[in-house]
């Protein structure tokens, strides 16, 4: 078999890039805040159905065109007419990119701010784990049997990326690979900064203990709706990249599996870093995409055995491991300090905290 | 300062505080005691905002706060230690004391990611939480684990991490529970020292009675949810009522 060297690694490098946005924001909700957001899927879920709603609707308004419905009778004419835009008015295709990213991280991050609320009304936290991986999946069933968001079931496929108008294949790849690493970058630039600001001292001490941080004059409903605003909003950027990069939008792929993928990369890799999350997201996109290569081959030489299950069995045995011999992960999180640590053995040094 | 009027709590069928009463005055330090069970620790969590009173009305500072959250509460200037330590155990001594600063402008999403926006106020708050762990003897080891410091320690970081958010008044329970005799009484020099240095008001409950007694203005006893007795120590210790429910005499 010849594999493309060059354009696999384009390929594990888009998917790296989407998978280290969902980790990063997990490991913001969760890992530093100590939010357990089971919906991971959900939030997703949201910037790809708005991938498939854009891309339809919106798109031909932008062309100047009237939209044709994507569903149906007219599903062929629909595809090519996206198609068609695409690939010939680069303005309108990037436009309507950026117009979707805005969409879906103001409506992923307004469901997660909402969504915060619910845990003011639980006993416990970790029954927002089970809300959110309930209404998650309630979400998912009803957009599949709903005909006006993605085609019900059937899906909405032909959603072709940003940089469709290039005309080169593997240069609109690279350019796609490159712009989804930019994000998954800028992501992680952000939580780190956040992480090692006061801000990032606030949530530790939210996750550590809610009632003191109540008692020491901190507003925990708000921060925590704060944080799920600012994941929510990442999971669903790299929900509509997701779509993008797989050009199919389709709701069995947003099962409760993908949380889990997404949950196993921030427990490997460790929680409440982000660089961890970067390494977790790393490995975990090289053994899926390893386990789905070699199913194909092991398809192909004739065997039985479908490997590509052996995935899901293969993520189970490291979370149990993970847990068991290293609950804080490959990279645990450090003792970060924040500025004031410097200033203060500056000022205990010098007498004064501002000299260089 | 603080009043508290006809206070009552009920958990389900059980009467935890029934009409009390009590007033703190500003710039005073004034003790809490009674026998275990008698209240004391639900008084402070309901005057701290923590559990809702059943009846009655709550004054700080002439503002009512009988139905305010823990954090509004706070705001206003009303600072809470708790029985046992509870401090941020994952974190640094130094993070224990800055998180209660009010209006850091680090502590918001949008800001928090440039510099800019707080370097100064962040290392003029580490100046001033510099100073108070010196106050407490804590300022060589501002950057450990708050969780490797001894239970003396311990209490003595969470007055100081009650002091960073510049309260009126603090209520402390049994801040030397658990604490060496010495080291105790160190606290309690801790406390003089804030309330003369920054007027600070006080109202503490505390088992150690001969170590409270010399540093308090005045004395409320508690029995089975009720104000027993109030006055200055000499009189407690003189009062017959406290003498039976108290000293068993």
């Amino acid at each position: 078999m010849n594999i493309d060297l060059f354009a696999t690694l384009i390929a594990l490098l888009t998917f790296f890039g989407i998978a280290a946005l969902m980790a990063i924001s997990l490991n913001l909700e969760y890992g530093v805040a100590g939010i357990p957001n089971f919906g991971q899927a959900l939030f997703v879920s949201i910037g790809a159905y708005t991938t498939g709603v854009t891309y339809t609707r919106l798109l031909p308004l932008l062309a100047g065109q009237e939209a044709i419905n994507p569903c149906g009778a007219t599903l062929a004419p629909a595809l090519q007419l996206r198609s068609e835009i695409m690939r010939t008015m680069p303005a309108v295709g990037l436009g309507n990119f950026v117009l979707t990213l805005l969409i879906a991280a103001v409506i992923g991050g307004v469901v997660g701010y909402a969504v915060s609320y619910i845990i003011l009304r639980l006993k416990q936290e970790w029954y927002l784990a089970l809300v959110l991986l309930v209404g998650g999946e309630t979400v998912r069933i009803f957009v599949r049997g709903y005909q006006p968001i993605v085609c019900a079931n059937n899906g909405i496929s032909g959603i072709a990326g940003p940089f469709a108008w290039v005309g080169n294949t593997q240069t609109a790849s690279i350019l796609f690979a490159l712009l989804v690493l930019a994000f998954a970058g800028a992501a992680y630039w952000y939580s780190e900064k956040l992480a090692r600001s006061p801000y990032g001292r606030l949530l530790k001490a939210v996750r550590e203990n809610e009632q003191v941080a109540r008692s020491l004059g901190k507003n925990v409903a708000r921060i925590r709706a704060q944080v799920m605003l600012i994941g929510s909003a990442i999971a669903a950027i790299s929900g509509v990249l997701f779509a993008l990069n797989i050009g199919f939008v389709s709701t069995n792929d947003y099962v409760v599996t993908l949380t889990l993928d997404v949950w196993v990369m921030v427990v490997l890799g460790g929680l409440g870093n982000n660089r961890g999350a970067l390494l977790g997201a790393l490995l975990i996109t090289l053994m899926d995409r390893a386990t789905a290569i070699t199913a194909i081959q092991l398809n192909r030489l004739g065997t039985d055995i479908e490997f590509n299950y052996f995935r899901y069995i293969l993520f189970g045995v490291i979370l149990l491991l993970m847990l068991r011999y290293r609950p804080r992960g490959l990279l645990p999180e450090t003792r970060f300090t924040t500025p004031a640590h410097q200033y203060l053995a500056r000022s205990q040094e010098t007498g004064d905290a501002r000299s260089p | 300062m603080l009043e508290v009027h006809e206070i009552r709590k009920d958990f389900g069928g059980l009467r935890a505080l029934d009409s009390v009463s009590l007033t703190v005055p500003a710039g005073q330090i004034v003790g809490l005691i009674g026998p275990n069970g008698s209240g004391k620790s639900t008084l402070l969590s309901v005057i701290a905002g923590m559990q809702p009173p059943t009846a009655g009305r709550i004054l700080f500072d002439g503002e009512d706060i009988t139905h305010a959250a823990p954090d509004t509460i706070f705001q206003l200037g009303l600072a809470r230690g708790f029985q046992d330590p509870s401090l941020f155990f994952q974190m640094t001594v130094l993070d224990n004391v800055m998180l209660p600063v009010k209006r850091q402008r680090g502590e918001h999403p949008w800001y928090a990611p440039w510099r800019r926006f707080w370097n100064r106020q962040e290392m003029d708050n580490a100046v001033r939480a510099g100073d108070r762990l010196a106050q407490v003897k804590l300022h060589t080891q501002f950057d450990r684990r708050a969780s490797d410091l001894s239970g003396g320690q311990m209490k003595l970081l969470e007055i100081a991490r009650c002091t960073m958010g510049s309260p009126k008044l603090i209520l402390l329970d049994e801040p030397t529970a658990g604490v060496a005799p010495a080291l105790a009484y160190d606290i309690f020099r801790q406390i003089e020292t804030l309330r003369q240095e920054t007027g600070t008001t006080f109202l503490i409950v505390e088992h150690r009675l001969d170590l409270l007694f010399d540093f308090v203005d005045s004395v409320y006893v508690m029995h089975m949810g009720n104000v027993l007795a109030h006055g200055k120590p000499a009189e407690i210790e003189t009062n017959l009522d406290v003498r039976e429910v108290y000293f068993g005499d």
